[in-house]
């Protein structure tokens, strides 16, 4: 293969990674501190690349983004609040099959609402970053390495977070030992919201960040959700590191699964068969640790 | 439970709300069955514009009926959560399409054909998908379902990629609408036929206690993961069965129907008509058909939205129970109206052991020192040891136990007493040595096995199925035990029922035999696993701390029941206890253990008034005292 067509691919992969990363870390961060599987992380990733898509329309694409990223995020964590208070604080420590079903009905419902409210159509904004440059040969737009440059960035973030403030201790205690984090004087109530809250924001900076270069319509939740999961599992729910390592997996095993004609129709398929492989051999992820 | 009157009479349900569901059933099944001459003659009298119409619609509700009932069984009855069952539905689909369009081969060869290709793609997927255990499993199904869906949407040659098949016709036989009803009606209440009596058979049994209780279910003798890939398949079959009667009513199969959120209508269906009732997704399949026939062309995203409210409703008025409630009506009502409050869970205390008070409690409760006949063997540990990264929690213990022993091990907290019955009963694998039952080396057998042979275990945190009665709770583990859980035929709850009674009684539990075990106090739910135990015919039961959390009235009962018991029935006891009253009023022998080795063994007189056992008791106490003081 020539090196041009290689590095077109592998700069695809890695412009998918990133959105994926940034949807699977909110998902994992979620699991590792709440121990909830969120089946509608999905439908706030949705929701706020609908919100996004419609803010940037109305205001024009180069000064409307921003503002459409605020709205959106926005809109997606106060979804997030909600749901935590009214739903998830009910079913903290139930089995796994309660949790499942409950927040699988709030993406039904999110489903629902956002067909109802925005239509079914897709709809489509242009990118804030217009342009191309060209390499060896291959054109590249300029918004994929916005994209991959915004990943790098949040990630950078969300570690900051973790390690260096108060807060991101707080949730680090939650994911290793939530009963020392109960003796310990935290308010966990608060901060469990908080990092639903979180969790969500990042589904729908998600959403925004790649909502300029897809369709976007109610349904594009329900993909990325599996895509998320596969992320997060091969990485290991919970850890950070992990949905990077698998975020770059997945987006460059689907982005090369279509460079050859005779697969292409089956790149997503090789994603499920290294997430059933990796889960198989290693059932709690590369960089996750076994549950108890 | 005999009764006396006809002889149809003991087939008469006895409880009234099990009368209550076999009424509604048999009106359920009278309607389904009218519904083709009703809507004839609805469409004759003017007052619906289609008979034709209705009964397509039937149709639909019946096929949705099998494949919901069929999500149940794992749902319901087994206490799994897939997302790849619109997967199997989608090759029964596939199956019979592809069969039809590109071999010209009759329907009904292909309809017999899917299920087969359904199950066996489950057997392989759920093979995998099994590797994991509950959360993981259910993401590993979906990782499954979105391969298969992959597989549907890319696979051209085969599957027709995303135009799916088109233009699949029912056979010339079924083109009259009344007679294409009744055909699926049959095919789908000979399945529900079969899985109804699946349900209630010993087969059935295993099922709901691995529901209940997945440790407790290995512990009495069944292999979870194959019942749960055996029941897996059987829904997949199912669902493929369904799948396969899909082309009767819809000339298209697509891709999109093996997508995981596709899953959603089976989940809905279960939910609405109540998972904890075997018809109940039937019933809830011709609701859901009616809801989506008056909503979808107005509404259909209203129908989204209400669908989910429906589910979120009933998994948060009946948290944790609905999955495996009896009766989610009762549960409702109970939630509504307020109810029992659940017993209280048992915590274990690490307190630590005051050998002053031993004298005194020896004396109150001493039994007469018989003589230990030196007997048979019945138990031998042979240098074994387990290690935990650097700690060696138990290191070449070696150990022999009689036949009809009472054998204590004491020892303070991390002396590696629990891990040394781990490693007995096949929880933990040794990382060295060899344990012996009856001549039989079982090192390292899986706990299923090793319950099988004859050690039963009491837990430190009671180990019962709580949602099962208490008969049940005995009647499942003897069948389990006996190898008649393989059976799918046959009514469970009447096999081994007077012996269970009998078991009951001998354990004082006679008159709670139709109780929830959940509901019991903590004594009695110890009872229970004594009487369980029993049931399995352990020769060898081992007690880990029995009276933990105990008051002290709880406590000497509970002593009581287990000398008389293992008295009366000869059997060997070994079990590890903090409350020496309890030791020394029970043990024949006792072993000390400390720092994961056997310190000393002797009578309880020998090891009260060894000074080395005083010295490690007097040394944790000091330890404990100093960790205490900061805190």
């Amino acid at each position: 293969m020539d090196p041009g067509k290689f590095l077109l691919f592998a700069t695809g992969g890695l412009a998918d990674a990133a959105y994926l990363f940034i949807v699977a870390a909110g998902l994992s961060l979620v699991f590792g501190a709440l121990r909830v599987i969120n089946m509608a992380h999905g439908s706030l990733y949705m929701v706020a690349a609908l919100v996004s898509v419609i803010v940037a329309n109305q205001l024009g694409a180069s000064i409307g983004f921003l503002p459409a990223l605020l709205a959106a995020v926005l809109v997606a964590a106060s979804i997030g609040a909600v749901i935590e208070v009214t739903v998830l604080k009910r079913v903290y420590g139930h089995e796994h099959l309660v949790q499942l079903l409950a927040t699988y009905a709030i993406a039904l419902i999110i489903g629902g609402a956002a067909r109802l409210i925005f239509g079914p159509n897709y709809r489509t904004t242009a990118a804030p970053v217009q342009g191309s440059l060209s390499i060896l040969g291959y054109s590249y737009s300029l918004y994929a390495f916005v994209t991959i440059v915004a990943a790098i960035l949040i990630g950078a973030a969300m570690y900051g977070l973790l390690f260096r403030t108060r807060l991101g201790r707080n949730i680090r205690a939650a994911v290793s030992d939530p009963e020392l984090l109960n003796a310990s004087g935290v308010n966990v109530t608060l901060l469990y919201t908080t990092v639903f809250v979180i969790g969500a924001g990042l589904a729908g900076l998600g959403g925004v960040i790649v909502a300029p270069s897809q369709a976007v319509d109610p349904t594009i939740g329900d993909s990325v959700l599996v895509l998320a999961f596969a992320i997060s599992v091969i990485g290991g729910l919970g850890s950070i590191i992990g949905s990077a390592v698998g975020a770059l997996m997945v987006g460059e095993v689907i982005s090369f699964g279509l460079i050859n004609p005779t697969t292409n129709s089956f790149a997503l398929a090789f994603v499920f068969i290294v997430m059933t492989v990796v889960l198989t051999v290693r059932p709690w992820g590369l960089f996750g640790r076994p549950e108890a | 439970m005999k009764q006396a009157g006809a002889w149809w009479s003991s087939w008469l349900p006895s409880r009234r709300p099990d009368r209550v569901r076999w009424a509604l059933a048999i009106v359920l099944l009278l309607a389904a069955a009218l519904l083709p001459p009703a809507s004839l003659y609805l469409e004759s009298q003017g007052l619906i514009e289609s008979a034709r119409f209705e009964i397509v619609l039937g149709v639909t509700a019946l096929i949705l009926a099998l494949w919901a009932v069929s999500y149940n069984l794992m749902l319901g009855y087994a206490g799994m959560v897939s997302f790849a069952h619109a997967a199997y539905y989608g090759v029964g689909a596939y199956t019979v399409a592809i069969l039809l369009q590109r071999y010209q081969i009759s329907y009904f060869a292909a309809l017999a054909l899917a299920p087969v290709v359904a199950a066996v793609v489950g057997i392989v997927t759920g093979f995998v998908a099994l590797r994991a255990v509950r959360l993981y499993f259910s993401l590993l199904t979906l990782a499954i379902s979105q391969l298969l869906y992959s597989l549907a949407e890319g696979w051209y040659g085969v599957t027709g990629g995303d135009n799916g098949i088109n233009g699949i016709t029912a056979p010339d036989q079924l083109t009259d609408y009344p007679t294409l009803y009744y055909f699926v009606a049959a095919v789908v209440g000979l399945s529900l036929l079969v899985m109804f009596v699946l349900t209630r058979s010993p087969f059935g049994a295993a099922l709901k206690a691995v529901r209940e209780n997945r440790e407790r279910a290995r512990s009495v003798g069944i292999n979870v993961k194959a019942y749960e890939l055996a029941v897996y398949t059987i829904a997949a079959l199912f669902a493929g069965l369904a799948g396969a009667l899909f082309p009767l009513v819809q000339p298209s199969v697509v891709p999109s129907m093996l997508f995981w959120t596709e899953n959603a209508t089976p989940v809905v269906v279960a939910l609405l008509g109540g998972i904890g009732s075997f018809l109940g997704p039937a019933l809830g399949a011709f609701v859901y058909t009616g809801l989506d026939n008056s909503l979808s062309r107005d509404f259909p995203y209203q129908l989204d939205v209400l669908l989910g409210a429906i589910v979120l409703g009933v998994v948060l008025l009946v948290p944790g129970g609905f999955a495996s409630a009896p009766d989610l009506i009762a549960q409702l009502r109970r939630r509504i109206v307020g109810g029992e409050a659940t017993p209280v869970e048992a915590e274990t205390r690490g307190e630590a052991i005051r050998m002053i008070d031993v004298t005194r409690a020896v004396e109150a409760h001493a039994i007469p020192t018989e003589h230990i006949e030196r007997g048979r063997v019945l138990l031998k540990l042979e240098g074994l040891s387990r290690s935990f990264g650097g700690l060696r929690a138990v290191e070449s213990v070696d150990l022999e136990i009689h036949e009809g022993d009472r054998h204590a091990i004491i020892g303070p907290n991390g002396a590696g007493k629990s891990t040394l019955f781990n490693l007995i009963t096949g929880r933990m694998r040794p990382s060295a040595g060899h344990v012996w039952f009856d001549g039989r080396d079982i090192t390292g057998r899986p706990p299923h096995v090793i319950a099988k042979a004859g050690i039963g275990r009491a837990f430190q945190i009671t180990m019962i199925f709580p949602r099962l009665t208490v008969l049940q709770n005995l009647q499942y583990a003897m069948l389990a035990h006996r190898g008649r859980t393989v059976q799918p035929w046959g009514l469970a709850d009447r096999i081994y029922r007077d012996e269970a009674t009998e078991l009951l009684d001998a354990v004082g539990l006679g008159p709670y035999a139709e109780t929830p075990a959940g509901q019991l106090s903590h004594g009695d739910q110890r009872a229970i696993e004594l009487a369980i135990s029993l049931a399995l015919g352990s020769r060898m039961i081992l007690l880990d701390e029995p009276t933990a959390g105990m008051s002290a009235f709880e406590t000497r009962k509970a002593m009581e029941l287990v000398r008389r018991i293992a008295t009366e029935r000869n059997l060997t006891l070994l079990f590890c206890e903090h409350d020496m009253s309890v030791v020394f009023g029970t043990a024949r022998t006792v072993t000390v253990m400390y720092q994961g080795r056997v310190l000393t063994q002797g009578t309880p007189e020998q090891i009260r008034s060894d000074p080395e056992v005083q010295a490690v008791y007097l040394g944790e106490l000091d330890l404990d005292e100093q960790q205490a003081a900061p805190a």
